[in-house]
């Protein structure tokens, strides 16, 4: 066991000291090329279910690939030994059926799964409690599900109140609490019952901060002490701050595994790619909607004597980006053409947020260049070096318009993206910075986040 | 069905817990709560008694006085039908717990067949009240034999739970099996020599080897041999308990570890 005084002293164990090398130790979960198909539930299938299940051999596995729905498939991975283990992935990927398979509630339809060790699970708010009779009297048959007698959980019953906070309420029939109090009081039950491995699902979220950092100091304490975390989460900086690696999971496939932070961005930037798509076709669809209806605030206007073909935000390796990280260089890139040539233009860039903030514009005659032709096809590139942008959503409008003002093509929101921070900040500007202390302050949390 | 079994003795803490919290949640809100659980037995003799001393008097030559002889075998199919019945659906009306959460299932139906159980224990004393008072009256009932009772009801203990496993697995995938399985027991009931005597049917040997093979039939002649006529069972009886406990068991297990890998997502 790991000295809690140390711990308060020391702020969180960093991951590498976990010792994460996968390989070294034996695996506690082994989870090999996992399947898990559920049966659709059509009509008179229960009868052939119950009939093929009880007459033998013929399981899910057997079934024609249109009777059933795929939830998982084809998943390997093996967590080690007081690794943290996180999973990640958009709704329906399958994160939940996994740890129910791992916590031993379904069953594989084909490949192989081995636990090692007792399991506790976290899977949904207030599952396993019987709401009819307090909460005290859950603690005792929650413990007990989790494999403790009575005198086990007698030991640790004021700790689990205390770290609940919920003193007052532990006579209260469980069906009166809050979605706050069921989580605070499920997860002290399972931390303080020890297990092995700890499964937690998402739950987390429901608590208030000071709680989730509590729960967060002592899942710490928990991987300190050589136990196994499986975390599902939508809360990304969570997961790459805790665990040690990270499986990617998407509509049931596994896409990606490995470093934390890196798997992290890789589903980010997918997830940007496919809003930035939606955007798209959000905005192609308004676009069509506004030059039908030609409402108060047109997205695209002018006189198209100079046309803005296409609009891209390029990183720098020259590849499509529909997301960034803060810092990040950044190339805006615009295809226009001209029918017949033109002397007079200029061309404009601005990036908004999406409640229509300018955050930032600029145009080419504002910055001294003097036109003298525009013909045919032409492509402009407007470079950031660093694109120091707060995260959020940002859209951008491009303009092509004559020196007086006059629109040739005016093209408003013709781009989204996403920028995103390892940090948080408000506002619209990410400067680089750093903090600096001197004198009588001390800090407990993270000695160097990772900064952009 | 030996893991089934392992995972109620591994359980068992819980078991007991939940047993009791099943209990207490029963007459919860009720005015005279576990006095219930006496007083339903007493009312259903008291009933039987009038009934069958007042109303009809029926001529059945060696089971007098007639309720006793009914109720000794009745309580027994009581505790049998209503933890089928209310294990049948412990893994429907429990699906949240088993579906979301990391929880023995097979307990479930043990909590209906421990708590009808309880009942059942509670039920002993107004009937031995009943059969003393029959002996006072001249009656020549019950004896010393009557102290076997433990040893039956844990021989049937097997049995009954097979039953309750058994039918919440399949309830699981087929709600009919509730309503089968109700008219099923009523059916049955009347197969059982409960309200008569397997000898009262000597004439007629087409009734006699139903009754003598319906699989319910050797625990409640076992019951009113101990109870109302206070003679200890023959070892054929013996053995016949035995085998049928041991099968139903058998059965019942077996049906729950064969539907076991789906039951949680088909809850």
């Amino acid at each position: 066991m790991t000295d809690p005084a140390a711990i308060a002293e020391t702020g969180r164990t960093p991951a590498a000291d976990r010792g994460a090398a996968p390989g070294t130790r034996p695996p506690v979960i082994r989870v090999d090329r996992v399947s898990k198909r559920f049966r659709r539930s059509l009509p008179g299938d229960r009868l052939r279910t119950l009939k093929s299940a009880l007459v033998g051999g013929s399981r899910t596995r057997d079934l024609p690939r249109e009777a059933t729905i795929p939830a998982i498939e084809e998943v390997t991975f093996e967590v080690t030994r007081g690794e943290s283990f996180g999973v990640i992935g958009g709704n329906g990927s399958g994160k939940s059926t996994l740890l129910k398979l791992v916590a031993g509630m379904l069953h594989p339809t084909t490949g192989e799964l081995a636990v090692d060790g007792r399991v506790a699970a976290l899977i949904e708010l207030g599952a396993g409690f019987h709401p009819e009779i307090s909460g005290r009297e859950n603690v005792y048959i929650n413990g007990a599900v989790l494999g403790l007698s009575r005198r086990q959980i007698d030991r640790r019953y004021r700790e689990i109140v205390e770290f609940s906070g919920l003193g007052e309420f532990m006579e209260e029939p469980v069906k009166n609490y809050s979605s706050g109090m069921y989580v605070r009081l499920g997860f002290a039950v399972a931390i303080h019952t020890e297990p092995d491995v700890l499964l937690v699902d998402e739950v987390l979220a429901v608590g208030d901060e000071a709680f989730a950092h509590r729960c967060i100091r002592r899942l710490e304490e928990f991987l300190a002490s050589g136990r196994t975390l499986l975390l599902v989460s939508h809360s990304l900086d969570l997961v790459a701050e805790l665990c040690d690696r990270v499986l990617w999971l998407d509509r049931g496939c596994q896409r990606l595994i490995g470093e934390p932070r890196r798997v992290v961005d890789a589903y980010r930037q997918a997830v940007a790619e496919q809003e930035g798509a939606e955007h798209l076709a959000a905005n192609q669809q308004r676009e069509q909607e506004t030059d039908a209806s030609a409402g108060d605030e047109p997205r695209r206007w002018g006189s198209r004597q100079a046309e803005v073909t296409a609009v891209r935000l390029l990183g720098a390796d020259g590849s499509e980006r529909y997301h960034l990280q803060t810092g990040e260089p950044a190339v805006f890139e615009i295809h226009a053409r001209a029918a017949q040539p033109l002397a007079d233009f200029v061309f404009g860039i601005a990036i908004n947020t999406p409640r229509g903030f300018e955050c930032w514009g600029t145009n080419t005659d504002l910055e001294g260049f003097v036109p003298e032709q525009l013909s045919g096809e032409a492509v402009v590139r407007v470079t950031c070096p660093a694109l120091r942008l707060a995260p959020g959503e940002y859209a951008v409008d491009v303009a092509v318009h004559a020196r007086d003002g006059a629109p040739y093509d005016y093209h408003r929101r013709v781009l989204g993206f996403t920028v995103t921070a390892a940090t948080g900040g408000a506002g619209v500007y990410f400067p680089e910075h750093r903090w600096e202390f001197a004198g009588g302050v001390r800090w407990g949390g993270p000695a160097d986040p990772p900064r952009p | 069905m030996l893991r089934v079994a392992r995972q109620i003795f591994r359980f068992r803490g819980l078991l007991a817990t939940l047993t009791a919290r099943e209990l207490k949640a029963r007459y919860r809100g009720s005015v005279l709560g576990f006095l219930w659980s006496l007083a339903n037995p007493l009312l259903l003799l008291a009933i039987y008694t009038f009934v069958f001393s007042v109303i009809f008097k029926p001529r059945v030559p060696g089971i007098e006085p007639y309720a006793l002889f009914v109720v000794s075998g009745l309580f027994p199919w009581i505790w049998l039908a209503t933890s089928a019945l209310e294990g049948s659906m412990s893994l429907v009306v429990n699906s949240g717990l088993i579906r979301k959460a990391v929880f023995p299932a097979e307990l479930l139906p043990m909590v209906a067949v421990l708590a009808n159980g309880v009942h059942l224990l509670l039920a002993m004393p107004i009937l031995a009240a009943g059969l003393a008072a029959a002996r006072l009256l001249g009656y020549a009932v019950s004896g010393v034999a009557a102290l076997l009772l433990p040893v039956i009801l844990l021989l049937q203990l097997p049995m009954i739970a097979g039953l309750a496993v058994g039918a919440a697995a399949l309830t699981v995938y087929f709600k009919d099996v509730r309503d089968l399985l109700a008219n099923l027991l009523n059916l049955l009931f009347f197969v059982t020599p409960i309200l008569y005597s397997l000898q009262s049917l000597a004439g007629r040997p087409f009734f006699w080897w139903l009754v003598r093979l319906n699989p319910f039939t050797p625990f409640t002649a076992g019951y009113q041999q101990i109870l109302f006529f206070g003679q200890p069972p023959s070892s054929s009886l013996w053995l016949q308990m035995a085998l049928v406990s041991l099968a139903a068991w058998a059965l019942g297990a077996g049906i729950f570890e064969r539907l076991r890998e789906n039951l949680v997502e088909t809850a």
